[in-house]
């Protein structure tokens, strides 16, 4: 799964409109992104990637491109 | 990590009960908003929750439960051995609960009886104590009672845990009998994770503060990931079973998104996993009983079922069994009622008002 792929699986996690996400948005700006959101997040890391996110590395994101590096994922150019 | 093989324990029975007052999606509307609530029991799979009264206690729906247990049985109160209290929610500091059942349920002076403090891993936590010391003690017949009324120790404000917990006890059979199949158990601790699900509160440590559970989900479901398969996966192993070989696999129900992950990340299809916790949300140590009672009351066939149970959480304290059940001579969910009442609600000899009480929540797949 590369960068793109990862984003458009962010969007329609979050409920957002496919390609809304380009790594640089800040999460408390995400409406979506609350304690559920960080769940669905972790399963969804472990479906595509079969990698565990660590909860304290987690909880230290601040944008969606944190995110990606979390997923060991580069952000698409 | 502890790994054994228990020969000659018969699981004969279980019985849950859960409290007649019930709180649903609306009840979470009015507090935390519509959208909110909504959008909580679409993630948990939790439509409502079972929680007791300001008088009632975890004693009183274990007692409802191992009543209607030794009922349906046909054992005398004194013909127990060991009863075993697994439980967070005391209703004393002191003494144990467990010994507020032996009194009520006319146990013999012979019998051996303790409580144990465990949350979501005690169900089979419990099943390892009882069957592995009726086997070291020489006992015939072992009570195991696992409950909590989590409900006492969630703020009504927080958004956290309040959704998610209900209330609810269970009582086991458990026989010595030689030509029981074999059970094995895995089981794993790291006490790394004690401040992620805690209350920290109303005991000694801190008196003046109320108690008061906190929970923080990242952790609780990074911690299951990373403990649950390989457990699982383990304790397959010793049992020699691929998992193909399960009929049931009984994760605790602690949240459907969280079980459905597991169950893939173990292998096990929809149709094998049991999703019991839609009407009753989190009920700690009785989760698995509690979805047995549903699932196993009227098992196809009337046969036995090979079970895969797993539970997980506070500690952090994880463990798996597999069982060979049925057909169960009791096997039954009750709904106590304020006055102490108690009535079947998921069999199918139950009468109308229990049946109206559990109608809207059965027991469904994955």
């Amino acid at each position: 799964m590369d960068g793109k792929d990862f984003l458009l699986a962010l969007d329609e996690m979050l409920e957002l409109p496919s390609g809304t996400l380009t790594g640089n948005e800040t999460l408390e700006t995400l409406e979506g992104w609350d304690s559920l959101a960080v769940i669905s997040f972790i399963a969804l890391v472990d479906e595509k990637l079969g990698l565990v996110v660590e909860g304290e590395k987690l909880a230290r994101a601040r944008t969606v491109a944190d995110l990606l590096a979390l997923a060991g994922i580069a952000v698409p150019a | 990590m502890v790994a054994s093989v228990i020969e000659g324990v018969r699981f004969a029975g279980v019985v849950s009960c859960v409290p007649e007052r019930r709180e649903t999606t609306d009840d979470l509307a009015a507090r935390f908003g519509e959208d909110t609530a909504r959008r909580i029991a679409a993630a948990t799979g939790i439509t409502a929750r079972h929680v007791v009264p300001p008088h009632q206690c975890t004693s009183d729906l274990a007692l409802a439960a191992a009543r209607h247990l030794l009922d349906r049985l046909g054992w005398e109160a004194g013909s127990v051995d060991l009863l075993i209290l697994v439980s967070q929610t005391h209703d004393h500091i002191l003494p144990g609960t467990g010994f507020l059942l032996h009194r009520a349920l006319g146990l013999g002076k012979g019998a051996a009886v303790f409580d144990m403090g465990l949350g979501c891993s005690g169900y089979v936590y419990g099943l390892w104590t009882a069957s592995a010391l009726l086997r070291a003690a020489g006992g015939r017949r072992a009570l195991l009672l696992a409950g909590d009324t989590t409900s006492r120790l969630v703020e009504p404000g927080d958004r956290a845990v309040a959704p998610l917990f209900g209330d609810a006890a269970a009582a086991t059979a458990l026989e010595a009998d030689a030509a029981a199949p074999p059970m094995a158990f895995a089981l794993g601790t790291d006490g790394a994770g004690a401040p992620y699900l805690m209350v920290p509160g109303g005991a000694m440590r801190r008196p003046d503060t109320p108690a008061h559970l906190t929970m923080d989900g990242t952790q609780v479901f990074a911690f299951t990931l990373r403990e649950v398969p390989g457990n699982v996966r383990t304790v397959l192993d010793l049992a020699g079973w691929s998992v193909q070989d399960v009929d049931r696999v009984v994760l605790h129900q602690a949240n459907a998104q969280m079980i459905r992950h597991l169950a893939a990340k173990i292998g096990a299809t929809p149709a094998q996993t049991v999703l019991a916790l839609a009407g009753y949300g989190n009920t700690s140590s009785a989760s698995i009983p509690l979805a047995l009672t549903q699932e196993l009351a009227a098992p196809p066939g009337g046969g036995s079922l090979r079970l895969l149970l797993s539970g997980f959480g506070v500690g952090w304290s994880w463990g798996s069994a597999t069982v060979t059940a049925g057909p169960l001579a009791a096997c039954a969910t009750l709904v106590l009622d304020a006055d102490g009442r108690a009535a079947v609600s998921a069999d199918p000899a139950t009468d109308a008002g229990g049946e109206a009480l559990s109608a809207g929540c059965p027991a469904k797949f994955a």
